[in-house]
């Protein structure tokens, strides 16, 4: 205990160094950051209630990062297994698997959170505002949207776009319209195609092996049902990729870093729904929304040659990274809808956007992405209408 | 009647909640009236510092409404007027002469039975400042005409007194009270009420009873009103603070000013948290003495949500019914955000192991800094009105009177969003910026 007194007491005096009109007065954002992380502030209620609860915004987006931990372990697993299993002379254990695979994810991860924090802290300074804790949340999604494979250059200037063009334009966290962490993907998708796209990227494999996501199988064949080119694309030499319902639900096929495992993203739903910071609505309605539209389309595609259009509503929600972006790019609460009905109209329209944008458009199979953005930019509009429905009420009433 | 079930709402789990015992009554040798208690007014005072005085004489009014006169809260002689910055007068201090109050004669009054009647005898005995009125949370205007009255006799903030136990005794003054307010208005008398709770007021056919259940604000006017009859932009609604009523029923029925009333002091750190006799702008430090577990407290007058800080030596606000006492930690728990839980944290989200069963020992600590505001639906999750809270808090910061007028400003007070300040992760304080918007509406309109 002496030493935590010792360590608040240097942090109080340093303090000092960064009060307004000292030298390092610039700086006090920082400083600020680092005094909160190491011990809660004891900052008193001096306006409204006298007692608050013990929620903050370090504990919420902490609870993001806790439910992102699981995807990055199996990610990593993942990424060794699938070498694994490509790679006919080597043989790993489980763990050997998990370490193979950290050597590609520890150095995104951490380029990533250093071109944030520069990003973050930058612009905290020279805006005087607190930094938020919301760019952990950003940088820790980033790299789960990634292929393994991602350049690391890409990847910093990819978060440093997202951070600066998705956030701080707009002025910084409460007021930006689109999810950080997406704008960043979708940057790095249109800016660096060749490195973002393509049956190259998704696993690390031997020369020669390919290893195309699920998404990229019924869009590349067309005249076709989804389920039989599923089931033939499935353990065929040399790759041995197993593209059945339950393993594509469990994860171990070529992808996004932590998009795979689709049962652990569920746990981080639900945990998250539990603790009460992401919206159950938001969820459900896309859930909803892909499901209609994929139901509808699997009515339609008699009339099409296009086999993307066969693919089932469950194969729909297992495949791509639907979930992912459903759970936590979706619910974000800054830019999604802000209102309850407002969410479950921008939940639906995501769902409907993404099964859009993956089936008439085989040449982008992965639409969750571009469903989220283009219902980011919808949101307030959808918050708009509802909110002008209670205004309606309220002005009738006046009448 | 109506029965009202409030769902979004909750009932902060506080330790030092009152037994429904008394601590023994004390002697009062000052009391004191603050014109800062009032909202919007411009006092001028009538009296000089060592002016005698007898209870309910004018002690100031508002130069903005010169009917409007505020009583002399205690027979004796004015001891001392507190001055603040450029002249304000912030207290008038009394100093209590108990002969002098008890030769007080009872006349009953007459001509009570039109609405002039009522207002002008309001006026003349200075009692007016006791009806409010919403919106804007001030002393009603004598010269409006009020869409109906509504009284809260179920306070569900935290600590707050439990008026079916103070009032059991004065049935009597109650039932002329609101005999006599209900000429105020052509419109209905709301009383709100718990379910069986003051079970007589269902006998007299000019009160409209409303049983509500369910977690607090659902005892709020501006909750209550929300739900069975909305503020429109040029609805006025009077009401009058429950602990009240016998005051004025006394003033009715006898004619003579009696600023008794039943109050609560409480809180995690009041060793025998209890209610009090005691009288309008009483001394907290008769109540305090031996009665702390600790020194370092926060002294608030009304209740820990809404109420204000006051010193040891200070007094109770006018409209107050309870004096909590909060401790001021200044304690920095290292690495608090990574906290597993316990019964050290209290939080209406899933945020930490354990439950929240036990009565928490809240203090001054604000668990966390200001951040820009994240909506993840914490407001909405204690805020049971028909109202879109977070869209209006936008509207107030970005000034737009008329956005705040559509989303329903004039329906709300400060007391009515305090548990989404309680609860609101970035530590806004949305009753300031509800308070703001009015303000910027009564200033310019």
């Amino acid at each position: 205990m002496d030493n935590m007194n010792f360590l608040k007491k240097i942090l109080e005096r340093s303090g000092k160094l960064f009060e307004k009109g000292r030298p390092l007065s610039w700086a006090h954002p920082i400083w600020e950051a680092t005094d909160t992380i190491l011990f809660s502030t004891d900052k008193q209620t001096d306006s409204g209630p006298h007692i608050r609860d013990n929620m903050d915004i370090k504990r919420t987006m902490f609870f993001v990062v806790i439910a992102l931990i699981p995807c990055y372990l199996f990610g990593a697993y993942n990424i060794g297994y699938l070498n694994d299993m490509a790679t006919t002379d080597v043989s790993r254990s489980m763990f050997g698997n998990f370490i193979f695979g950290m050597s590609y994810v520890l150095p995104i991860l951490i380029i990533t959170f250093v071109s944030g924090a520069i990003c973050e802290l930058t612009f905290s300074v020279i805006r005087r505002h607190e930094v938020n804790e919301g760019f952990l949340v950003t940088c820790a999604l980033i790299p789960l949207t990634l292929p393994p494979l991602v350049p690391l250059w890409q990847v910093f200037i990819g978060t440093a776009f997202g951070i600066i063009i998705g956030k701080e334009i707009f002025g910084g966290v409460g007021t930006n319209i689109f999810n950080p962490a997406l704008t960043a993907r979708a940057f790095m998708y249109f800016a660096f195609p060749t490195r973002m796209s393509g049956e190259k990227i998704w696993a690390v494999l031997p020369d020669g092996n390919t290893g195309a996501t699920a998404l990229a199988i019924p869009a590349n064949s067309p005249k076709n049902i989804a389920s039989d080119l599923f089931s033939e694309a499935s353990n065929v030499a040399p790759n041995y990729f197993d593209f059945s319902l339950w393993k594509m639900c469990w994860g171990l096929i070529p992808g996004s870093i932590g998009e795979t495992n689709k049962i652990l993203i569920l746990l981080g739903a639900i945990f998250l729904v539990y603790v009460g910071i992401a919206s159950w609505r938001t969820m459900v309605a896309s859930v909803s929304g892909l499901f209609f539209t994929a139901f509808l389309f699997n009515i339609l595609a008699g009339f099409s040659t296009n086999a993307m259009l066969t693919i089932t509503p469950l194969q729909h929600l297992l495949i791509g990274s639907f979930l992912f972006g459903t759970v936590f790019m979706a619910t974000e609460p800054v830019t999604s809808a802000h209102t309850n009905k407002g969410k479950w109209i921008y939940g639906f329209m995501i769902g409907v956007l993404t099964v859009i944008i993956r089936s008439v458009n085989p040449a982008y199979p992965e639409g969750v992405m571009l469903a989220i953005l283009i219902m980011n930019m919808f949101a307030p509009l959808i918050d708009y209408y509802v909110v002008k429905s209670n205004i309606k009420m309220r002005i009738a009433r006046n009448a | 009647m109506f029965k009202l079930k409030i769902k979004n709402g909750h009932n902060v789990n506080i330790a030092g909640n009152p037994d429904k015992k008394f601590l023994p009554t004390r002697h009062h040798s000052s009391v004191s009236l603050s014109p800062e208690n009032f909202r919007y007014i411009k006092p001028k005072l009538l009296v000089k510092e060592n002016d005698s005085i007898q209870l309910g004489d004018p002690v100031f009014f508002d130069k903005l409404n010169p009917d409007i006169k505020w009583p002399a809260i205690a027979s004796g002689k004015i001891s001392k007027i507190v001055y603040g910055d450029r002249r304000v007068i912030k207290e008038i201090i009394f100093e209590v002469n108990d002969d002098k109050e008890k030769s007080l004669q009872p006349n009953s009054p007459n001509g009570l039975s039109s609405k002039e009647g009522v207002i002008n005898y309001l006026l003349e005995k200075n009692m007016w400042p006791f009806l409010k009125q919403r919106p804007f949370n001030k002393v009603a205007n004598p010269s409006d005409n009020p869409k109906s009255i509504i009284i809260s006799l179920a306070n569900t903030a935290p600590l707050a007194i439990n008026h079916h136990f103070t009032l059991s005794d004065q049935q009597e003054y109650i039932v002329s009270a609101l005999k006599h307010l209900k000429e105020l208005t052509d419109g209905k008398l709301f009383l709100i009420v718990r379910p069986g709770e003051f079970t007589y007021l269902s006998d007299l056919e000019y009160i409209d009873l409303v049983e509500i259940e369910g977690p607090h604000p659902a005892g709020n006017i501006g909750v209550v009103l929300n739900h069975i009859q909305p503020i429109n932009n040029k609805d006025i609604i009077w009401t009058v603070e429950g602990h009240h009523l016998p005051i004025l029923g006394k003033i009715f029925s006898d004619g003579i000013f009696d600023p008794s009333i039943t109050i609560n002091i409480a809180g995690p750190c009041v060793k025998k948290p209890s209610y009090i006799k005691t009288r309008l702008g009483c001394p907290v430090d008769i109540y305090c003495q031996d009665n702390l577990t600790r020194d370092d407290v926060r002294i608030i007058s009304g209740n820990v949500l809404t109420g204000k800080e006051i010193n040891l030596d200070g007094y109770t606000n006018f409209y107050d019914s309870s004096i909590s006492i909060i401790e001021k930690s200044f304690e920095r728990s290292f690495m608090g955000w990574l906290h597993p839980g316990g019964s050290s944290k209290y939080s209406i989200f899933n945020a930490y192991i354990g439950d929240n069963k036990k009565p928490y020992k809240f203090t001054t600590l604000q668990n966390g800094s200001e951040r820009a505001f994240v909506p993840i639906g914490a407001w909405e999750k204690v805020f049971p009105m028909d109202i879109y809270i977070n869209e209006l808090a936008r509207s107030i910061v970005a000034n737009d009177v008329d956005e705040m007028e559509q989303l329903g400003i004039y329906e709300c007070d400060e007391e009515d969003v305090a548990l989404c300040s309680f609860v609101c992760p970035s530590k806004t304080d949305v009753g300031g910026i509800i308070r703001k918007g009015l303000d910027l509406i009564y200033f310019d309109g």
